[in-house]
């Protein structure tokens, strides 16, 4: 997908632009998605890596013993349980989890091996602030050192492997740990924004990050941040050294499922409101795309207003409808079977046939109605036949069929003789 | 016969379930009601419970009906149908309290802040006019109600067809 391949572009610029190792804490951001995906390859070879790199089995456990506290859940969190032999649940997270074939190409490209060498130092600027944020500076001392003493040994190892795994579960480490961190105050600090909040309490929650860790990225996406990191990912490089912490401001929506991680792009304004203001237009945008599925035929309609305005007409004729039934529920209906309601539950409720009948009982509806031919003829198969015994109807139903389905369902009892009677004898004026 | 259905609770049943046997309750009562008035029914000429005027009453008692049936399915998870089920109650008792319910809203109406300047802003005032309760929500919420309501919508037509049809079939 594409939003892969800019990944990888993104992760490449991220090491060369990481130079800067004490100014690059922004550069993480990027990376968290790719922690997640690269800790999914790299679960399975962790193990085996583990041995030569004694480094990470003790240097990083005050901040294991951090991250646990913190009870984040993502595949960072995973990963970082495999290699230092926590017994922390390896929970994974879903998104961005197929695209792990990409990363197979990845250690193949020669820059890879210049990129290896960068690591430590990215890593350590990056990690020391996001440990500085959490106040413990002794894990950035320790994340300071160990990351540069011991990671030369393990690099010729890495590089070596013919598998490209091997190479990938390297970086993984060290990402894996900046994303740990990253993630643990975050999911503690960050509060749950209901869907329902209106603005202010999303701009307030903005601003309130912004306040807070603006290095902090978090993991946890869904499709929404992969797309908007395909859009910024090739706008980071303009931004890599400058102002990273007013850049990677992020807005208080939903994670997996309630944050959205929004990067301002190159050129757009940075400040909460603006930001707050993409987070909402996505939030419709997303919603109108599910309306989009709801209301038949409107696959190919683009453009906000138009979707609309076919909403606005598909409810305007269900309501219709309703009235219609309900008119004609009111003429044909003057009977009262106890035993009859519950054949009727049964019927109605096992049977899934009965759109195809607003054919013939619709003439009331007339030529501003579009919908109801097309509604029933798309919602016929989407409807599952849950009885054993009804088969399930043909898309083109007709009366007759209908009507023989009616007398297969129903079972031959008096009651329906009396219903039959009854009904053509109250039905004079229909 | 299924035993199934006699038991249905509303966590188990889907909403199909719950909306069909509100709604044919709902109508046996109604039934009950015209049939226990004083025209009988084996009569060809049941005059009073085919006249217009009663026929419409009828009409109307039927689609409160439906609309009730189908707000209690959902219960008060949505706001569309927590605003059908005040808008029914305030109807059945006819109060002052219905009066000032719709005041408070349209205050809530005229005092939200028009943030959003979105090309779309017509059409989704004109959304609002559909949705029941729409009109105290912002773009966001109105858009996930409508997508609710209209499932719901779908789903009461497929019974209520059912029920037509198998009334009508003879």
């Amino acid at each position: 997908m594409g939003s892969h391949d800019n990944d990888d572009m993104g992760f490449q610029h991220r090491n060369e632009g990481s130079l800067n190792c004490p100014s690059s804490g922004m550069s993480t951001n990027p990376l968290p998605e790719k922690v997640s995906r690269m800790a999914m390859s790299s679960i399975s070879m962790f193990k085996p890596s583990n041995a030569p790199d004694p480094f990470f089995g003790s240097g990083w456990d005050p901040l294991v013993s951090l991250s646990q506290s913190d009870n984040f859940g993502g595949s960072s969190v995973a990963s970082q349980s495999e290699y230092t032999n926590h017994p922390y649940p390896v929970a994974m997270e879903t998104q961005g989890m197929s695209s792990t074939s990409h990363l197979v190409q990845y250690p193949s490209d020669s820059s890879f091996v210049e990129m290896v060498p960068k690591l430590p130092c990215f890593g350590s600027g990056s990690f020391s602030e996001m440990v500085g944020s959490f106040g413990l500076p002794e894990c950035a001392g320790i994340s300071n050192s160990g990351c540069v003493a011991n990671y030369n040994p393990n690099r010729d190892g890495g590089i070596d492997r013919t598998s490209t795994m091997g190479a990938q579960s390297h970086d993984d480490r060290q990402i894996s740990e900046e994303g740990a961190l990253g993630s643990s105050p975050n999911g503690k600090r960050r509060k749950r924004v209901p869907e329902s909040s209106p603005n202010k309490n999303a701009e307030g929650e903005l601003n309130k990050d912004m306040s807070g860790e603006s290095s902090d990225y978090l993991k946890e996406q869904d499709e929404k941040k992969t797309k908007q990191e395909e859009n910024a990912a090739s706008n980071l490089r303009g931004k890599q050294t400058g102002k990273q912490a007013k850049d990677n401001s992020q807005s208080g929506d939903a994670a997996k499922d309630s944050y959205i991680h929004v990067r301002a792009r190159r050129g757009q304004a940075t400040n909460s409101h603006s930001l707050a203001e993409r987070v909402r237009r996505e939030k419709i945008s997303e919603r109108m795309r599910l309306l989009q599925e709801l209301v038949p035929g409107c696959n190919k309609i683009t453009g906000k207003a138009v979707m609309l305005d076919e909403i606005i007409n598909y409810v305007q004729s269900l309501q219709q409808q309703v009235e219609f039934l309900s008119m004609k529920l009111a003429t044909v209906n003057p009977e009262v079977n106890i035993d009859i309601e519950r054949i009727l539950s049964k019927d109605i409720l096992n049977s899934r046939s009965g759109g195809g009948a607003i054919f013939g009982f619709s003439p009331g509806m007339n030529s501003s109605h579009p919908y109801p031919h097309g509604i029933f003829q798309g919602t016929l198969p989407s409807m599952p036949s849950t009885a054993p015994q009804f088969p399930s109807l043909p898309q083109t139903v007709l009366d007759n069929e209908l009507q023989g389905l009616f007398h297969m369902g129903f079972d031959s009892s008096s009651n329906i003789d009396n219903l039959g009677q009854n009904a053509s004898r109250l039905k004079p004026e229909l | 016969m299924n035993p199934q259905l006699l038991s249905l609770s509303p966590n188990n049943s889907s909403l199909k379930s719950r909306f069909t046997l509100g709604f044919l309750r709902a109508l046996k009562r109604l039934n009950m009601q015209t049939s226990s008035s004083p025209s009988p029914p084996q009569t060809v000429s049941s005059s009073s419970s085919s006249s217009p005027r009663e026929m419409c009453r009828r009409y109307l008692r039927i689609r409160i009906a439906a609309d009730a049936s189908m707000a209690s399915a959902v219960g008060s998870r949505r706001a569309w149908s927590r605003t059908l089920l005040l808008k029914i109650r305030n109807r059945q008792f006819r109060s002052c309290n219905s009066s000032a319910r719709r005041i408070s809203m349209k205050k809530k109406c005229s005092g939200r802040k028009m943030k959003k300047k979105l090309k779309c802003d017509k059409e989704i005032n004109e959304l609002r006019k559909f949705v029941p309760g729409g009109e105290a929500m912002d773009a966001c919420s109105l858009l996930d109600e409508a997508a609710h309501y209209i499932k719901c919508l779908n789903t009461q037509v497929k019974v209520m067809t059912r029920i037509a049809d198998i009334y009508s079939a003879t």
